[in-house]
């Protein structure tokens, strides 16, 4: 039902802004072009953004230090009622899409689609972004450097995201 | 954002040093210990070049199908490709970066004598943590340009049918629409302005899941945002409230990728992806007005 709507809906919009447009006799064809331009431009304003961020990340997940962290933090987890496998997927969860897509892979892989950690994980993978790329996007194509809070607050948010995907599991999977 | 970023590099950079100091220390690829097999079949005095021999390995029950490479010096045994290897030979060839589709290299250092036994070393594994980080920033900077230029050609679809829309007064309707609502989230910009239009447009693109429609309009609102906040390149309250919606994500659908992994099963996520989407966009929404409080308490 929501995915006939999401199906719908991106054609209907292709087509009814330009219709509207001729209705009310704006030259659409100049418009779009004037727009489509920015495009490029923007694409380019981002780029030494999305390095900046992505290389950091990228050293960060080859440094093997993650799993460090795992080993330490892995038995205090399971006492609470959290799986030591969910943590790789929340922590890489903000800093890498393909990353955490690849860990949730990983997870159907040892445990089936059935299993109470992969409703977590994927619970959590399809409740949040990858915060650090929406950042680097969104502040790099208007060139704010100077980000204050920005990262603090999609930090916390995420930070919920996986506690709640974790006690939301539990009330409605067990 | 100045501490995260530099606390990655830093933690990464230390942590593959002391990786690899203890791998070097404690000689945890065991470097030089020479394994026993036994080749098949036994032609002597050497196997031909290029002939592909059995090799079987004490304590180990699967025949694996390796290359003679008899002419090199000294000799080595090429792996094929998927061979059931031991264990520890597989974390070598998984540590080592340039062995494509390949299999391992065995040195031959002994052998083979009348029964086919030789004494084989696997390759030296050096220094690999500091070796991955040094190629990973190098491939992520190259992946980041790429990302980049594959953005281009739906930004522009939907940034020149948002011009359209701008033009013909659409986005005004839709501003006067969604206006009372949003003008409670973002109480700093003002009435009748186009970034609430782009803004509305961002978020419902992103609960219907339409991520590659969503980005432009994001975009876009920042441009309006940014125009308010005579283009600083100091991130606004608006920005940063509008930031940790997006990143919080608000979507009612779960994402494509989602379906694509776990299919049917990812329907059953449906109410449980709802709560906690919910929860964390409420979180994102209380606190980046308590930090907007905060930092304008501080006079920052």
């Amino acid at each position: 039902m929501m995915n006939l709507a999401s199906i719908l809906v991106l054609p209907l919009l292709l087509v009814a802004i330009p219709f509207y447009g001729l209705i009310r006799r704006v030259p659409v064809y100049e418009e779009f072009v004037l727009g489509a331009r920015e495009g490029f431009e923007i694409a380019v304003r981002i780029i030494p953004f999305l390095i900046a961020i992505l290389f950091a990340i990228g050293m960060f997940r080859a440094s093997g230090a993650l799993d460090a962290m795992l080993n330490l933090l892995g038995p205090g987890l399971t006492a609470i009622g959290v799986p030591p496998d969910l943590l790789p997927i929340a922590v890489m969860r903000p800093l890498s899409g393909s990353g955490s897509l690849g860990l949730l892979a990983d997870l159907v892989n040892q445990h089936g689609a059935d299993s109470l950690v992969v409703k977590m994980a994927g619970t959590l993978f399809g409740s949040t972004e990858t915060t650090f790329y929406v950042l680097a996007v969104y502040f790099g194509a208007v060139g704010i450097r100077r980000t204050r809070y920005a990262v603090h607050v999609g930090l916390i948010a995420d930070a919920s995201a996986a506690i709640t995907a974790v006690i939301v599991s539990h009330l409605l999977f067990t | 954002m100045n501490y995260i970023w530099g606390g990655l590099i830093i933690t990464s950079a230390l942590f593959a040093l002391f990786s690899d100091l203890g791998a070097e220390l404690g000689n945890r690829y065991r470097n030089g210990e020479r394994h026993e097999l036994r080749i098949t079949p036994i032609t002597q005095p050497q196997p031909a070049s290029a002939d592909v021999v059995q090799l079987t390995i004490p304590g180990h029950s699967d025949a694996i199908s390796a290359r003679m490479a008899a002419k090199s010096e000294p000799p080595v045994l090429q792996l094929l490709p998927d061979q059931p290897v031991p264990a520890h030979w597989r974390t070598i060839a998984g540590l080592l970066p340039d062995l494509g589709a390949g299999g391992l290299n065995l040195t031959v250092v002994a052998g083979p004598d009348d029964q086919g036994r030789v004494q084989v070393t696997l390759p030296e594994v050096h220094w690999v943590r500091m070796q991955a980080i040094t190629q990973a920033a190098f491939d992520m900077a190259e992946f980041a340009v790429k990302l980049a230029i594959g953005l281009i050609g739906l930004m522009g679809l939907w940034l020149g049918m948002m011009k359209i829309a701008e033009a013909s007064g659409l986005v005004a309707h839709l501003v006067r629409w969604v206006q009372p609502a949003l003008r409670y989230i973002f109480p700093d910009i003002p009435r009748d302005h186009p970034a609430l239009g782009a803004i509305s447009l961002n978020l419902a693109a992103n609960m219907l899941g339409m991520g590659n429609a969503a980005t432009p309009m994001g975009i876009k609102a920042m441009h309006e945002l940014s125009r308010l906040n005579e283009g600083t390149d100091q991130a606004s309250d608006s920005m940063c409230m509008f930031l940790a919606l997006n990143t919080s994500s608000v979507q009612l659908i779960p994402p494509i990728t989602l379906l694509a992994l776990l299919g049917a099963q990812a329907g059953g996520l449906f109410f449980s992806i709802l709560i906690t989407t919910s929860v964390s966009t409420l979180v994102a929404f209380v606190s980046a007005r308590w930090f907007a409080r905060r930092w304008r308490a501080k006079g920052q």
